[in-house]
């Protein structure tokens, strides 16, 4: 889906930190790995967003990244039924839960159980509470397909949709994942490249005040390795950033023509 | 997350912990880097398989190892399955009746799978999967690693992963034999020896360390009542070569990159000192079960 015609440009690289070409030093069984949608290793898919994507919430966003597409909605501040206690700082509620159609096998949703937790820490660091205390702010993500590097894709369209809700916050959060393909990292996996991943990092990240909200690797990574790969990350995240914060302007300058 | 909401402080201790932290000297005495004193117990459950206890300070968890035959998943057939679960139970602290325990019982499992299964393609596994297989495609066995919380002063995460590596020092899996002259598409017949008994290899099972960051400084093994005046938290396993094996950062503030690389050195440095120590506490248990 593309943008409209005049706006920012909606692909994004980070710059390759090692700023040399990678030696094709492949294992055996390894092949030359040729990225189904024929991206570069350190291409990310094209960012599309939209907010206002549901007029019942107080805040919404829908983003798509190739093949994954998500929708998140945001309500509140408001009363909730879950919280006992007082509390003079405001509570966060995330929730995320796939479509049944939304994997390649009905029913099929990767190990999502933790992303609701993942989705609360990644955000808790950079929304306000302070500002809207005894109340409670609910997130609901809903993946409509998933086409790989859900979470991250899930991390970036809430930050949209709380903006678009108007709960304050330090600053947008963006969020990109690496996958490590033998000794290649490409950014942005697939759904494919995930399943032959030897390791991933992924990290959420606010742009404009350089923090790490939300970080976790698996497999096995050299030190060396993690920092070549944290550093690609926070460039990604650094761009998609800019992407988000023109998708904003672009929504608060139509609702005012 | 820590068990936020027990640990009533005044004004007085959050700074006393505070500025004692940013002093190099903890409530108990210790410096920033320094782990209480480990117990390790092995062969505590003697109906598991392996089993062990790890006491960390005033956090207590056990582990236990069952193994049963099962059926290898048809996306890997020469590897065995592997399941954790921690449970917190209500000795632990009171809110955790019930479903109270949940939320953190499914991110410490959700930690520790992360940190000894590696990634989906099994790479980077604190645990030799292949070793599990019994007949390829066919049988193998299902290891499931339970983890239980009986009493959590802080650091619980750490407490279960050494508790788990202690386990599976201590785990025998049974020797199987297979009846020959099977057809190609039946379940063989396996025979459980109850003799003879394979040790695990646990060279590969990585070590976890968690550093908490209170005001500008890191410090390894909080209690929780250093926890609650924590910023953030960032958990690292690593694994004997000095590689990074799982991460996850435990909520709380944002943090600099840089400051996630010096943690990550930090982490490296105190780690050798813990695989050492907790290699001997893990010898030492394992020879007063034998004499036992």
């Amino acid at each position: 889906m593309a943008a409209k015609p005049g706006a920012a440009s909606t692909t994004y690289s980070p710059i390759d930190p090692t700023n040399k070409t990678r030696p094709s030093i492949f294992t055996g069984s390894d092949v030359d790995w040729l990225r189904p949608d024929s991206r570069a290793f350190q291409q990310c898919r094209p960012a599309f967003f939209r907010t206002g994507a549901v007029n019942s919430a107080a805040g919404s966003a829908y983003a798509e990244f190739g093949n994954t597409k998500v929708i998140v909605s945001v309500f509140g501040p408001r009363e909730s039924k879950k919280a006992m206690m007082y509390s003079d700082i405001g509570r966060l509620n995330c929730n995320v839960s796939y479509t049944t159609f939304a994997a390649p096998v009905r029913g099929q949703g990767s190990d999502h159980k933790e992303f609701s937790s993942m989705l609360h820490k990644a955000l808790e660091g950079v929304i306000i509470v302070e500002t809207f205390p005894k109340t409670t702010v609910d997130v609901f993500a809903l993946v409509l397909e998933s086409g790989g590097s859900d979470l991250p894709v899930v991390v970036s369209c809430a930050s949209l949709a709380l903006a678009d809700a108007g709960i304050m916050m330090y600053d947008l959060v963006a969020s990109v994942s690496v996958s490590c393909l033998g000794k290649n990292l490409l950014i942005d996996p697939v759904l494919e490249e995930e399943s032959y991943q030897d390791g991933s990092l992924m990290i959420a990240c606010m742009p404009s005040r350089y923090e790490v909200t939300q970080l976790t690797v698996t497999g096995e990574w050299s030190t060396s390795k993690f920092n070549e790969a944290m550093q690609l990350c926070l460039d990604a995240s650094a761009k998609l950033g800019e992407i988000m914060r023109s998708c904003l302007k672009e929504a608060a300058s139509a609702t005012q023509e | 997350m820590s068990v936020e909401g027990m640990v009533g402080l005044s004004e007085g201790e959050k700074e006393f912990i505070k500025g004692g932290i940013a002093q190099d000297l903890r409530s108990d005495g210790r410096k920033r880097h320094t782990y209480r004193p480990i117990y390790v117990e092995t062969g505590v459950i003697p109906q598991a398989n392996g089993s062990a206890r790890v006491r960390l300070g005033a956090t207590d968890v056990i582990a236990s190892v069952k193994g049963e035959l099962g059926k290898p998943s048809s996306l890997q057939p020469d590897k065995g399955k592997v399941a954790i679960f921690v449970d917190c139970s209500p000795t632990a602290a009171p809110m955790f009746e019930g479903r109270g325990g949940e939320d953190l019982s499914a991110e410490l499992s959700g930690a520790l799978q992360r940190c000894l299964l590696g990634s989906k393609s099994g790479a980077g596994a604190g645990i030799d999967l292949s070793s599990l297989v019994v007949v390829e495609g066919k049988v193998c066995w299902d290891l499931y690693i339970d983890g239980l919380v009986v009493s959590a002063d802080g650091n619980v995460l750490d407490a279960l992963g050494a508790a788990i590596k202690a386990a599976l020092s201590n785990t025998g899996i049974p020797r199987v034999n297979v009846a020959a002259g099977a057809a190609n598409d039946d379940q063989p017949e396996v025979d459980i020896s109850d003799e003879e008994f394979l040790q695990f290899d646990t060279s590969g099972v990585p070590v976890i360390v968690t550093l908490t960051k209170v005001g500008k400084h890191y410090i390894v093994d909080a209690t929780s009542e250093e926890e609650s005046q924590m910023s953030s938290a960032v958990s690292i396993s690593i694994n004997r070569q000095g590689h990074i094996c799982g991460m996850t950062k435990r909520g709380g503030l944002g943090l600099d990159p840089s400051v996630i690389l010096d943690m990550v050195s930090v982490a490296n440095f105190v780690s050798r000192q813990l695989f050492d120590k907790l290699d001997s506490e893990i010898s030492a248990a394992e020879a007063d079960e034998d004499e036992s």
